[in-house]
Protein backbone atom coordinates (compact mmCIF):
# COMPACT_ATOMS: atom_id res chain seq x y z
CA UNK A 1 0.00 0.00 0.00
CA UNK A 2 2.87 2.36 0.49
CA UNK A 3 3.92 2.56 -3.06
CA UNK A 4 2.44 5.72 -4.83
CA UNK A 5 1.29 5.38 -8.29
CA UNK A 6 2.57 7.29 -11.02
CA UNK A 7 -0.30 10.79 -11.40
CA UNK A 8 -1.13 10.75 -7.77
CA UNK A 9 0.86 13.42 -7.01
CA UNK A 10 1.79 17.07 -7.87
CA UNK A 11 4.66 17.50 -9.63
CA UNK A 12 7.20 19.50 -7.37
CA UNK A 13 6.37 16.67 -4.42
CA UNK A 14 7.71 13.71 -6.54
CA UNK A 15 10.80 15.92 -8.29
CA UNK A 16 11.19 16.91 -4.12
CA UNK A 17 11.35 12.91 -3.68
CA UNK A 18 13.95 12.29 -6.44
CA UNK A 19 15.75 15.04 -5.37
CA UNK A 20 16.13 13.98 -1.63
CA UNK A 21 16.66 10.61 -2.94
CA UNK A 22 19.68 11.93 -5.05
CA UNK A 23 21.40 13.48 -2.04
CA UNK A 24 20.53 10.74 0.41
CA UNK A 25 21.83 7.88 -2.77
CA UNK A 26 25.35 9.81 -3.11
CA UNK A 27 25.72 10.07 0.37
CA UNK A 28 25.40 6.74 1.23
CA UNK A 29 27.06 5.19 -1.99
CA UNK A 30 30.41 6.96 -1.13
CA UNK A 31 29.97 5.10 2.49
CA UNK A 32 29.93 1.96 0.97
CA UNK A 33 32.61 -0.84 0.79
CA UNK A 34 33.62 -3.81 -0.62
CA UNK A 35 32.60 -6.45 1.85
CA UNK A 36 29.14 -4.44 2.49
CA UNK A 37 28.25 -5.13 -1.06
CA UNK A 38 27.31 -9.30 -0.12
CA UNK A 39 25.06 -8.16 2.12
CA UNK A 40 23.89 -5.39 0.58
CA UNK A 41 22.38 -7.45 -2.10
CA UNK A 42 21.21 -10.26 0.13
CA UNK A 43 18.64 -7.69 2.40
CA UNK A 44 17.96 -5.94 -0.96
CA UNK A 45 16.80 -9.67 -2.47
CA UNK A 46 14.80 -10.23 0.59
CA UNK A 47 13.20 -6.55 0.68
CA UNK A 48 12.08 -7.13 -3.35
CA UNK A 49 10.90 -10.21 -2.90
CA UNK A 50 9.12 -9.05 0.26
CA UNK A 51 6.52 -7.12 -1.46
CA UNK A 52 4.53 -10.01 -2.95
CA UNK A 53 3.83 -11.34 -0.05
CA UNK A 54 0.12 -10.21 0.92
CA UNK A 55 -2.24 -10.37 3.43
CA UNK A 56 -6.05 -9.06 2.71
CA UNK A 57 -7.16 -7.18 5.74
CA UNK A 58 -10.50 -5.56 5.70
CA UNK A 59 -11.23 -3.49 2.16
CA UNK A 60 -7.36 -3.64 0.88
CA UNK A 61 -4.93 -5.89 0.51
CA UNK A 62 -0.99 -4.80 2.20
CA UNK A 63 2.09 -6.28 2.10
CA UNK A 64 5.52 -6.60 3.57
CA UNK A 65 7.82 -3.75 3.58
CA UNK A 66 10.95 -4.93 5.42
CA UNK A 67 12.60 -1.29 5.56
CA UNK A 68 13.04 -1.29 9.54
CA UNK A 69 14.51 -4.69 9.08
CA UNK A 70 17.15 -3.28 5.88
CA UNK A 71 17.65 -0.32 7.93
CA UNK A 72 18.80 -2.14 11.27
CA UNK A 73 20.62 -4.57 8.82
CA UNK A 74 22.65 -2.53 6.66
CA UNK A 75 22.13 1.16 8.51
CA UNK A 76 22.92 4.23 5.63
CA UNK A 77 23.15 1.45 2.83
CA UNK A 78 19.86 0.57 3.57
CA UNK A 79 18.75 3.52 1.51
CA UNK A 80 20.15 1.92 -1.91
CA UNK A 81 18.88 -1.13 -0.84
CA UNK A 82 15.23 0.49 -0.61
CA UNK A 83 15.79 2.36 -4.05
CA UNK A 84 17.01 -0.91 -5.94
CA UNK A 85 14.28 -3.17 -4.99
CA UNK A 86 11.89 -0.19 -5.36
CA UNK A 87 13.65 0.20 -9.24
CA UNK A 88 13.19 -3.49 -9.39
CA UNK A 89 9.67 -3.97 -8.05
CA UNK A 90 8.67 -0.90 -10.60
CA UNK A 91 9.22 -2.45 -13.39
CA UNK A 92 9.23 -6.21 -12.84
CA UNK A 93 6.24 -5.89 -10.93
CA UNK A 94 4.32 -2.98 -11.98
CA UNK A 95 4.27 -1.52 -8.38
CA UNK A 96 3.82 2.05 -7.90
CA UNK A 97 4.89 4.39 -10.57
CA UNK A 98 8.16 5.11 -12.18
CA UNK A 99 7.99 8.91 -11.37
CA UNK A 100 7.17 8.22 -7.94
CA UNK A 101 10.27 6.02 -7.56
CA UNK A 102 12.11 9.18 -5.69
CA UNK A 103 9.12 9.75 -2.98
CA UNK A 104 8.81 5.82 -2.36
CA UNK A 105 12.27 5.61 -1.68
CA UNK A 106 12.19 8.87 0.58
CA UNK A 107 8.81 6.75 2.06
CA UNK A 108 10.09 3.93 2.72
CA UNK A 109 14.10 4.83 3.14
CA UNK A 110 14.11 7.93 5.63
CA UNK A 111 12.41 5.25 8.75
CA UNK A 112 14.77 2.81 7.37
CA UNK A 113 17.21 5.32 8.50
CA UNK A 114 15.33 6.38 11.88
CA UNK A 115 15.22 2.60 12.41
CA UNK A 116 18.88 2.14 12.68
CA UNK A 117 18.92 5.28 14.81
CA UNK A 118 16.81 4.06 17.10
CA UNK A 119 18.61 0.52 16.94
CA UNK A 120 22.05 2.09 17.57
CA UNK A 121 21.16 4.67 20.64
CA UNK A 122 19.45 1.68 22.11
CA UNK A 123 22.11 -1.07 21.56
CA UNK A 124 25.20 1.14 21.05
CA UNK A 125 25.54 -1.42 19.06
CA UNK A 126 27.83 -3.18 21.18
CA UNK A 127 26.01 -6.60 20.41
CA UNK A 128 27.02 -9.91 21.85
CA UNK A 129 25.27 -13.37 22.51
CA UNK A 130 25.13 -12.01 26.23
CA UNK A 131 22.87 -8.72 25.07
CA UNK A 132 21.03 -10.74 22.37
CA UNK A 133 17.52 -9.93 24.51
CA UNK A 134 18.11 -5.99 24.31
CA UNK A 135 19.21 -6.10 20.53
CA UNK A 136 16.25 -8.44 19.61
CA UNK A 137 13.65 -5.93 21.47
CA UNK A 138 15.47 -2.42 19.81
CA UNK A 139 15.15 -5.01 16.54
CA UNK A 140 11.54 -5.25 16.91
CA UNK A 141 10.74 -1.98 18.26
CA UNK A 142 12.96 -0.46 14.79
CA UNK A 143 11.25 -2.85 12.56
CA UNK A 144 7.64 -1.97 13.78
CA UNK A 145 8.37 2.46 14.12
CA UNK A 146 9.62 2.11 10.35
CA UNK A 147 6.75 0.78 8.85
CA UNK A 148 4.11 3.19 11.19
CA UNK A 149 7.06 6.08 10.10
CA UNK A 150 6.17 4.70 6.52
CA UNK A 151 2.62 5.27 6.53
CA UNK A 152 3.11 8.80 8.05
CA UNK A 153 4.76 9.64 5.38
CA UNK A 154 2.31 8.60 3.00
CA UNK A 155 -0.69 10.02 4.68
CA UNK A 156 1.28 13.40 4.72
CA UNK A 157 1.72 13.25 1.32
CA UNK A 158 -1.27 12.55 0.59
CA UNK A 159 -2.69 15.41 2.34
CA UNK A 160 -2.02 17.34 -1.11
CA UNK A 161 -3.92 15.38 -3.16
CA UNK A 162 -7.15 16.39 -0.87
CA UNK A 163 -7.21 13.16 1.41
CA UNK A 164 -7.85 13.61 4.82
CA UNK A 165 -4.89 13.34 7.31
CA UNK A 166 -6.67 11.40 10.17
CA UNK A 167 -8.68 9.54 8.11
CA UNK A 168 -5.82 8.51 6.17
CA UNK A 169 -3.64 7.86 8.78
CA UNK A 170 -6.30 5.36 10.61
CA UNK A 171 -7.08 3.45 7.72
CA UNK A 172 -3.61 2.92 6.80
CA UNK A 173 -2.53 2.06 10.25
CA UNK A 174 -5.36 0.10 10.84
CA UNK A 175 -5.04 -2.42 7.65
CA UNK A 176 -1.46 -2.54 8.64
CA UNK A 177 -1.52 -3.81 12.20
CA UNK A 178 -0.28 -7.49 11.19
CA UNK A 179 2.27 -6.45 8.57
CA UNK A 180 3.72 -4.09 11.75
CA UNK A 181 3.54 -6.70 14.34
CA UNK A 182 5.06 -9.55 11.73
CA UNK A 183 7.91 -7.40 10.97
CA UNK A 184 8.96 -6.44 14.31
CA UNK A 185 8.59 -9.60 15.37
CA UNK A 186 10.67 -10.84 12.49
CA UNK A 187 13.26 -8.58 12.98
CA UNK A 188 13.79 -9.15 16.84
CA UNK A 189 13.75 -12.44 15.83
CA UNK A 190 16.52 -12.13 12.94
CA UNK A 191 18.52 -10.11 15.54
CA UNK A 192 18.56 -12.31 18.29
CA UNK A 193 19.35 -15.31 15.74
CA UNK A 194 22.83 -12.85 14.46
CA UNK A 195 23.36 -11.12 17.74
CA UNK A 196 23.93 -14.99 18.81
CA UNK A 197 25.75 -16.66 15.97
CA UNK A 198 27.51 -13.99 14.20
CA UNK A 199 27.39 -10.52 16.34
CA UNK A 200 30.38 -8.93 14.51
CA UNK A 201 28.01 -8.30 11.78
CA UNK A 202 26.46 -5.75 13.47
CA UNK A 203 30.00 -3.56 13.46
CA UNK A 204 29.86 0.00 13.45
CA UNK A 205 28.84 1.14 9.92
CA UNK B 1 -86.43 -1.74 -44.24
CA UNK B 2 -85.35 -5.51 -45.32
CA UNK B 3 -82.31 -4.45 -47.09
CA UNK B 4 -80.85 -2.02 -43.66
CA UNK B 5 -81.77 -5.43 -41.54
CA UNK B 6 -79.92 -7.81 -43.40
CA UNK B 7 -76.82 -5.56 -44.02
CA UNK B 8 -76.97 -5.37 -39.90
CA UNK B 9 -76.54 -9.29 -39.46
CA UNK B 10 -74.10 -9.56 -42.21
CA UNK B 11 -72.09 -6.85 -40.35
CA UNK B 12 -72.52 -8.93 -36.55
CA UNK B 13 -71.47 -12.35 -38.84
CA UNK B 14 -68.39 -10.36 -39.94
CA UNK B 15 -67.33 -8.80 -36.33
CA UNK B 16 -67.88 -12.38 -35.07
CA UNK B 17 -65.72 -14.53 -37.49
CA UNK B 18 -62.76 -11.23 -36.73
CA UNK B 19 -63.21 -12.02 -33.50
CA UNK B 20 -62.99 -16.29 -33.87
CA UNK B 21 -60.19 -16.04 -36.44
CA UNK B 22 -57.80 -13.55 -34.44
CA UNK B 23 -55.93 -14.91 -31.32
CA UNK B 24 -56.73 -12.39 -28.11
CA UNK B 25 -53.08 -11.51 -28.12
CA UNK B 26 -52.88 -9.72 -31.12
CA UNK B 27 -54.76 -6.86 -30.06
CA UNK B 28 -51.63 -6.17 -27.91
CA UNK B 29 -48.62 -4.52 -30.02
CA UNK B 30 -44.86 -6.17 -28.83
CA UNK B 31 -42.27 -4.12 -28.41
CA UNK B 32 -38.68 -5.31 -28.26
CA UNK B 33 -35.79 -2.58 -27.40
CA UNK B 34 -32.17 -2.94 -26.94
CA UNK B 35 -30.47 -1.58 -24.63
CA UNK B 36 -27.08 -1.88 -22.64
CA UNK B 37 -27.73 -1.11 -19.29
CA UNK B 38 -23.91 -0.88 -18.07
CA UNK B 39 -20.64 -1.15 -18.16
CA UNK B 40 -18.69 -3.26 -15.85
CA UNK B 41 -15.59 -2.47 -14.02
CA UNK B 42 -13.56 -3.96 -11.81
CA UNK B 43 -10.54 -3.21 -9.56
CA UNK B 44 -8.39 -5.21 -8.36
CA UNK B 45 -4.48 -5.98 -6.89
CA UNK B 46 -1.77 -7.13 -8.81
CA UNK B 47 1.18 -9.37 -7.70
CA UNK B 48 -0.25 -12.72 -6.77
CA UNK B 49 -3.22 -11.61 -4.60
CA UNK B 50 -5.69 -10.61 -7.03
CA UNK B 51 -7.71 -8.88 -3.73
CA UNK B 52 -10.46 -6.46 -4.77
CA UNK B 53 -9.71 -2.72 -4.48
CA UNK B 54 -12.62 -2.06 -2.29
CA UNK B 55 -14.09 1.53 -1.82
CA UNK B 56 -11.86 2.90 -4.02
CA UNK B 57 -12.81 6.15 -6.08
CA UNK B 58 -13.39 6.08 -9.41
CA UNK B 59 -13.62 8.54 -12.34
CA UNK B 60 -15.49 7.33 -15.38
CA UNK B 61 -13.88 10.10 -18.73
CA UNK B 62 -16.40 9.87 -21.54
CA UNK B 63 -14.25 10.24 -25.19
CA UNK B 64 -15.90 11.39 -28.34
CA UNK B 65 -13.76 12.69 -31.00
CA UNK B 66 -10.19 12.75 -29.10
CA UNK B 67 -12.19 14.82 -26.43
CA UNK B 68 -12.36 13.81 -23.22
CA UNK B 69 -14.63 14.74 -20.46
CA UNK B 70 -15.17 13.70 -17.12
CA UNK B 71 -18.56 12.07 -17.40
CA UNK B 72 -19.30 10.10 -14.16
CA UNK B 73 -17.54 9.50 -10.27
CA UNK B 74 -18.60 7.10 -7.88
CA UNK B 75 -16.91 4.25 -5.21
CA UNK B 76 -16.20 1.04 -6.11
CA UNK B 77 -18.03 -2.20 -3.86
CA UNK B 78 -16.79 -4.24 -1.22
CA UNK B 79 -15.75 -6.74 -4.34
CA UNK B 80 -13.78 -3.72 -5.92
CA UNK B 81 -16.91 -3.45 -8.80
CA UNK B 82 -18.51 -0.10 -10.36
CA UNK B 83 -21.32 0.09 -12.60
CA UNK B 84 -21.75 2.47 -15.24
CA UNK B 85 -24.19 3.63 -17.74
CA UNK B 86 -22.85 4.71 -21.69
CA UNK B 87 -23.97 7.32 -22.46
CA UNK B 88 -25.82 7.58 -26.27
CA UNK B 89 -23.25 8.24 -28.64
CA UNK B 90 -19.76 7.91 -26.89
CA UNK B 91 -18.27 4.32 -27.49
CA UNK B 92 -14.93 5.15 -25.59
CA UNK B 93 -13.97 5.34 -21.90
CA UNK B 94 -11.57 5.75 -19.64
CA UNK B 95 -11.29 4.69 -15.93
CA UNK B 96 -9.36 5.25 -13.35
CA UNK B 97 -9.48 3.74 -9.71
CA UNK B 98 -8.00 5.39 -7.60
CA UNK B 99 -7.27 4.53 -3.27
CA UNK B 100 -4.64 6.00 -0.98
CA UNK B 101 -2.05 5.99 -3.05
CA UNK B 102 -2.83 3.15 -5.67
CA UNK B 103 -4.12 4.42 -9.22
CA UNK B 104 -4.71 2.37 -11.96
CA UNK B 105 -6.51 2.99 -15.12
CA UNK B 106 -8.05 1.11 -18.48
CA UNK B 107 -10.15 2.59 -21.59
CA UNK B 108 -13.06 0.95 -22.55
CA UNK B 109 -14.17 0.59 -26.17
CA UNK B 110 -17.59 -0.55 -26.91
CA UNK B 111 -17.04 -0.59 -30.61
CA UNK B 112 -14.95 -3.27 -29.86
CA UNK B 113 -17.47 -5.64 -28.61
CA UNK B 114 -18.70 -5.35 -24.78
CA UNK B 115 -17.03 -8.50 -23.51
CA UNK B 116 -13.51 -9.23 -22.97
CA UNK B 117 -11.61 -11.75 -25.62
CA UNK B 118 -10.20 -14.62 -24.50
CA UNK B 119 -6.74 -13.14 -24.88
CA UNK B 120 -7.60 -10.31 -22.29
CA UNK B 121 -9.03 -12.59 -19.97
CA UNK B 122 -5.63 -14.89 -20.01
CA UNK B 123 -3.61 -11.64 -19.67
CA UNK B 124 -5.58 -10.34 -16.37
CA UNK B 125 -4.85 -13.78 -15.13
CA UNK B 126 -1.14 -13.47 -15.56
CA UNK B 127 -0.95 -9.74 -14.17
CA UNK B 128 -3.14 -11.85 -10.73
CA UNK B 129 -0.74 -14.36 -10.65
CA UNK B 130 2.71 -14.58 -8.68
CA UNK B 131 5.45 -13.49 -11.07
CA UNK B 132 7.75 -16.09 -10.98
CA UNK B 133 10.07 -15.31 -14.41
CA UNK B 134 9.74 -11.78 -13.08
CA UNK B 135 11.32 -12.61 -9.41
CA UNK B 136 14.16 -14.78 -11.42
CA UNK B 137 14.58 -11.55 -13.25
CA UNK B 138 14.72 -9.39 -10.33
CA UNK B 139 17.65 -11.52 -8.93
CA UNK B 140 19.44 -11.50 -11.92
CA UNK B 141 19.69 -7.74 -11.94
CA UNK B 142 20.77 -7.88 -8.51
CA UNK B 143 23.37 -10.29 -9.14
CA UNK B 144 24.99 -8.17 -11.48
CA UNK B 145 24.59 -4.96 -9.68
CA UNK B 146 26.56 -6.66 -6.72
CA UNK B 147 29.34 -7.25 -9.28
CA UNK B 148 28.88 -3.78 -10.60
CA UNK B 149 29.12 -2.41 -7.60
CA UNK B 150 31.87 -5.08 -6.14
CA UNK B 151 33.98 -3.86 -8.95
CA UNK B 152 33.55 -0.04 -8.22
CA UNK B 153 34.10 -0.28 -4.60
CA UNK B 154 36.93 -2.49 -4.86
CA UNK B 155 38.93 0.14 -7.62
CA UNK B 156 37.68 2.85 -5.10
CA UNK B 157 39.81 1.10 -2.16
CA UNK B 158 42.96 0.25 -4.75
CA UNK B 159 43.01 4.15 -5.46
CA UNK B 160 43.31 4.94 -1.75
CA UNK B 161 45.96 2.17 -1.04
CA UNK B 162 48.09 3.28 -3.70
CA UNK B 163 47.70 6.85 -2.83
CA UNK B 164 48.86 5.85 0.98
Amino acid sequence: MVHISDGVLAEWLWGGGWAVTAIILAYALSKMKTEDVPRLSVITAAVFVASLIHISVGPTSVHFILNGFAGVMLGILAYPCIFVALVLQCFLFGFGGITTIGINTVNMGVPALIAYLIFRTGTGLNIRPETKNRASLFGAIAGGVAVVLALLFLAAELLTTGEEFLETTVLVVSTHIPIIAVEAIFTGVIVGFIATVEPELFGKK
Amino acid sequence: MKATRSLGVLALVLILCMALICPPASAHRVIVRGQVNEIQIRAYFGGGSADPMAYADVEIYAIKNGQEELYKTGETDENGMFYFAPKIGVFEYRAVVEATGHRGEEWVNLTEGAGITEAEQEEAEEEAGLPLAQMIAGFGYLIGLAGIAMILTARKMKKRYENK
